[in-house]
């Protein structure tokens, strides 16, 4: 793959309702923050890639409608959806087109208005067979996995709830995050309403409206901009079986997880995640799937997940900050969310990340999550290759 | 302004050749098939044509259950807990109802299957699983 990098990101004000804008709009404020936040103009990008998952908004075939809000005119444009990972496949997507050699500047764009459509409608109609028997959606397949986690590696409501608190605190100092709690606490935490099992209201991501942008460029264009690019060093994908029962205590082993992560860790030279890593935005949908992700990630070793929260290792000032924009826990608006995950931590290298900024990052990680297990793994470093 | 409006969506969709057969065993002899793997020896449940394990086709359809163990559980609020069922003799769980038993599933918990009086050929011709009789 030929070295390629992030220029630039911009992100909408993600909320619970963006009633103000139609969804190119949304699209559009997006685009035209990543566009001006990389110095460039829309004549400057060769092709687009959009993140969205059609089913969640009424509306389909984004890749028609959603291009004029992300500049796609007379230019490539494909949509890519893969559940949660559709953004993070989306950026991967994108990083493939320029490391071609066939595209310099790629504009990847994520969004999702869940406002205006029925989510569960989406997810009830992804298996008319087998999943209609209890037909849980994304809330209840996640909350199924969680008793045997917490059997099997120690961890308590009390280490989840820590993680939600986490989430929340920092989205404060993130002026687009949806959810911001600066005063949340693990009690009000567990004493939010019972939603599946052992998952409070607080556990769990909202549902969002937003958008999020990236410019991704050649080496040749990156270069010229000397400190100014975030330069992807890996990037990794795995999916897994479409049928939750098929996989073996899926929290608890996270195979697709431990295998993008060993696979882009090897790709970038990182052996020890927790030290050589200085920010992570890992796409977490609900609290107990920080710590699982701890454990796949390399964080820390099986059934420390709950001690790294505990004693703040992956707080703003710990030894690696995880989520300093609040994470999924605070914003999501799915199609976004993945991109959102590598905007971030690409902010994060090129020192543009305001309030929730890590002095001095240089090495960032950004993961995707989807359907059950699906994953995806970027490493991103300061450093060109 | 805001526009308001619902969508209706029919569908009709065919469970293929292995779908069918577990779908028809269900409904005519409340009976479970698992499908075994010719290649891995996998026994998934619910019976599909390719092994989740390795992607072999499968044929081989044996009869699993109707006894099995909770893997794993949770419960929305109003609605009936359901979990992941590991069926007598296969290597796959089955996710569907636990309908009996108050507050939280222990791992390990026995339970069987109980069927619809009256079958159709879909999964909730089982209506669930509920603790095996005389198990602690
Ligand atoms: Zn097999």
């Amino acid at each position: 793959m030929n070295p390629i990098a992030v220029i630039g990101t911009g992100q909408t004000k993600h909320s619970k309702a963006r009633l103000d804008v139609s969804q190119p709009e949304l699209i559009r404020e997006a685009a035209s923050a990543a566009l001006q936040d990389a110095d460039i103009g829309p004549d400057d990008i060769d092709a687009v890639v959009i993140s969205n998952m059609e089913m969640f908004e009424g509306r389909a075939f984004p890749e028609l409608w959603a291009g004029e809000g992300a500049y796609a005119f007379g230019k490539p444009c494909v949509k890519v959806a893969t559940g949660g990972t559709s953004g993070t496949s989306a950026c991967i997507a994108g990083f493939h087109q320029a490391a071609s050699g066939e595209f310099d500047t790629v504009l990847v764009v994520g969004f999702e208005k869940h406002s205006e459509g029925h989510t569960q409608t989406g997810m009830a109609l992804v298996d008319p067979f087998w999943d209609r028997a209890v037909a849980s959606g994304a809330l209840g397949n996640f909350a199924l996995s969680i008793s045997q986690y917490m059997a099997e590696r120690g961890v308590t409501e009390e280490h989840a709830a820590q993680v939600a608190v986490k989430a929340r605190r920092n989205a404060a100092n993130n002026p687009n995050a949806h959810l911001q709690m600066p005063d949340l606490t693990v009690d009000d935490v567990l004493a939010s309403r019972m939603l599946a099992e052992p998952l409070h209201l607080l556990d769990m991501c909202p549902q969002s409206d937003g958008a999020a942008a990236i410019v991704v460029a050649s080496e040749e264009t990156a270069r010229r901009r000397g400190s100014q690019a975030a330069w992807v060093r890996a990037a990794t994908t795995r999916h897994d079986q479409p049928y939750l029962g098929d996989l073996d205590r899926r929290l608890v082993t996270m195979r697709a997880l431990r295998d993008a992560a060993q696979a882009a860790y090897t790709r970038a030279g990182i052996t020890d995640p927790l030290r050589e890593f200085d920010i992570a935005e890992i796409y977490e949908p609900a609290s107990y799937a920080e710590l699982a992700w701890y454990e796949a990630l390399g964080f820390c070793k099986e059934g420390e997940a709950g001690r790294l929260i505990t004693e703040g290792v992956t707080a703003m000032d710990g030894e690696l900050p995880v989520n300093p924009s609040g994470g999924v826990l605070s914003t999501n608006p799915v199609g976004a969310s993945g991109v959102i995950r590598v905007a971030e931590a690409s902010a994060q290298l090129l020192g543009r990340a305001g309030a929730h900024q890590v002095a001095g990052a240089a090495t960032a990680l950004a993961t995707g999550y989807g359907v059950y297990a699906w994953s995806d793994v970027i490493v991103m470093r300061t450093e060109k290759p | 302004m805001i526009l308001e409006g619902s969508i209706r969506l029919p569908f009709s969709y065919a469970a293929g050749v292995v779908g069918s057969r577990f779908l028809v065993a269900l409904r005519d002899e409340q009976v479970i098939l698992g499908g075994r793997c010719s290649d891995c020896g996998t026994v998934s449940c619910p019976a599909r044509s390719m092994c989740p394990e390795c992607g072999t086709h499968v044929d081989d359809l044996v009869e699993v259950g109707p006894g099995g163990t909770v893997e794993a559980w949770t419960e929305m609020p109003g609605k009936p807990a359901f979990g992941l069922i590991r069926l007598d003799g296969a290597d796959t769980a089955l996710i569907h109802h636990l309908l009996s038993g108050e507050g939280k599933w222990q791992p390990n918990t026995r339970v069987t299957a109980r069927f619809a009086p009256e079958r159709v050929g879909d999964i909730n011709d089982i209506e669930g699983f509920e603790e095996e009789r005389g198990a602690s």
